[in-house]
């Protein structure tokens, strides 16, 4: 039982503190520390918690460099293959709610669902030369998704951050995007379509497998604590 | 042993015909790829950035590689290559990423004749090697194309069907969307009525993500203009159900297909097709509506070379007579092409 339990938390915003909120309603307390990454958990077995990026703390699962951790179920289905299969999805959890879905420009009004797109994307090749652009930060999630549904005339655009605007300055012309009020959307001119989504995300509780051989003991107490939610 | 003895046999029979062995360059640059067939492709591209940016990949087709070879360095004229290589692609699953690709292109000439020649080199040169009994399967892609074009569709879904006919499981979706929903949304539909009158008195010339506002309300329109019932989507989906199933002698190929049309009161214009006036030495060679779909390049005439009795698949090719122009050459050469299926010639 003296091996250490590496546990990994998002190290900002909503999710860190929802994070925060889950371990402290199951009475695992958080040490105060002068480290803002690094800190334990009180009076339990002996652990690291360790403060990263959502999308990190995914990559660090994988490698076994943390044995738990949470993070958002849309980051863990836009890694790789090879990561994801070494990771295991322990619990879905009641935060973190958003959906992945494609959107268009609001004054698109021709465009209702994805085959309309897909006939767009034709018309914009003959008329512009070029490929219809799609702005996102989910480039895995959305090509699988858009390629499922017929489209293949586009090219993805890497963007890391206010995506909602890329059609309005040429950088794209319809984008993939979290949302989970449709609000920010709407601000932005945008629509998603009737047959646009992507994927239902929400935090979850990810563990190494790796891990679940290597250190089942610790791994039991703490997660057998966390599913008392 | 048995790879290189089969493989040396082959390319020595393609070039006692006039083929020329070539080599091509390992690495071309995506682009040339991606701007052709979008991000499909660009996900089984084995892929790097230079220090510049330039995004380059391992060839991942010797086709595509033969046609590019053509534009730089050939440019005009008919040239016959031959070539036994490797070809690299990004697998998903127990696949390797190196397979092993051996096949003949003819680039330059269009003749109908050239069809029967290519499928005549391909099955002669596997009998060279195999004694296993084989069976011909041909087919002319455009036939599908004028089967879409005579069916009571909007031209949308025309479209729709011949652009995704090479792709298996989307198209059996596409056509069972066809006989079941509908195309429009009525509730966003009113909401989009009242945008498209606003609309309507904006400049038309203006664009909004790319597109000008006169594109979108004449695409809005036309939606309007043809909306697509429920009855005729069943109808065209059981028709299309129907055409791909005719498997029939090539002998009686035509007739099989005037018989096809009368029964579904069609117009498919058979006589204008070359491919019933081609003359196959073998007279068992078969006629289905159903092959060369998993190329998405290939334009007109197809076939398919299988060991009889067991459908193993030994060799397959096509007419692509758009490939040439979508990869950068100035304006549309005819071509023609095929390849060995080599790890299945290895199992006989």
């Amino acid at each position: 039982m003296n091996k250490l339990i590496k546990i990994g938390l998002p190290s900002k915003g909503r999710l860190k503190e929802e994070s925060l909120k889950v371990l402290k309603k199951n009475k695992l307390f958080i040490k105060d520390s002068k480290r803002n990454y690094l800190s334990e958990i009180r009076n339990f077995i002996p652990n690291e918690v360790v403060f990263s990026h959502a999308r990190e703390i995914i990559e660090r699962l994988a490698d076994n460099s943390l044995d738990v951790g949470i993070s958002g179920y849309d980051l863990l289905r836009e890694s790789l293959p090879g990561i994801q299969k070494n990771i295991q999805i322990f619990l879905r959890l009641d935060f973190g709610y958003a959906n992945l879905v494609v959107a268009v420009p609001d004054t698109w009004i021709d465009v209702q669902t994805i085959a309309d797109l897909e006939e767009i994307s034709f018309e914009f090749k003959d008329k512009n030369k070029g490929k219809l652009r799609v702005a996102t930060k989910y480039p895995n999630l959305t090509n699988d998704f858009l390629l499922s549904k017929g489209l293949t005339q586009y090219k993805i655009v890497n963007s890391l951050g206010s995506t909602e605007i890329y059609p309005f300055t040429n950088q794209s012309e319809i984008i993939t995007d979290i949302t989970s009020t449709g609000a920010t959307l709407k601000a932005n001119k945008l629509r998603d379509l009737k047959d646009g989504e992507v994927l239902k995300s929400s935090a979850c509780i990810l563990v190494s497998k790796k891990s679940l051989l290597s250190k089942k003991k610790q791994l039991r107490l703490f997660l057998g604590k966390i599913k008392k939610t | 042993m048995k790879s290189k003895k089969y493989s040396e046999t082959l390319l020595n029979l393609f070039k006692k015909k006039g083929f020329k062995v070539k080599e091509f360059e390992n690495i071309i640059e995506s682009k040339i790829i991606i701007e052709r067939s979008g991000e499909i492709f660009k996900k089984s591209l084995l892929s790097f950035e230079d220090d510049n940016g330039k995004n380059f990949s391992l060839r991942p087709d010797l086709t595509i590689s033969a046609c590019l070879d053509y534009i730089k360095n050939i440019k005009k004229g008919i040239y016959k290559y031959t070539y036994f290589d490797q070809a690299y692609r990004r697998t998903f699953g127990k696949e390797s990423l190196v397979r092993n690709q051996l096949g003949c292109e003819i680039i330059g000439l269009a003749k109908p004749q050239l069809n029967v020649e290519i499928v005549n080199l391909f099955d002669q040169s596997l009998k060279k090697i195999t004694r296993n009994k084989t069976t011909i399967k041909v087919n002319d892609i455009k036939i599908f194309y004028s089967l879409v074009d005579s069916l009571k569709l909007p031209s949308r879904w025309r479209l729709r069907l011949k652009r995704h006919f090479w792709r298996l499981d989307y198209f059996k979706e596409l056509i069972s969307r066809l006989a079941s929903n509908s195309d429009l949304q009525k509730s966003v539909f009113e909401l989009d009525k009242k945008s498209y009158f606003k609309m309507k008195k904006l400049n038309q010339e203006e664009r909004i993500a790319g597109r000008k506002i006169s594109e979108i309300l004449n695409r809005f329109e036309k939606k309007l203009k043809e909306p697509r019932s429920k009855i005729d989507g069943k109808r065209v989906s059981k028709i299309v159900g129907e055409f791909l199933k005719i498997n029939c002698s090539f002998k009686n190929a035509k007739k099989e297909l005037k018989k096809f049309e009368v029964r579904n009161n069609l117009n498919l214009k058979i006589d204008n097709f070359d491919i019933f006036n081609l003359n196959f030495n073998d007279n068992n060679v078969l006629f289905s509506t159903n092959i060369g779909r998993n190329v998405e390049y290939y334009t007109g005439f197809v076939f398919e070379i299988t060991k009889k009795k067991k459908n193993l698949n030994l060799a397959s090719g096509g007419r692509y007579d758009n490939l040439m122009q979508t990869l950068g050459a100035k304006k549309n050469i005819p071509a023609i092409g095929g390849a060995i299926n080599y790890d299945n010639l290895l199992k006989l």
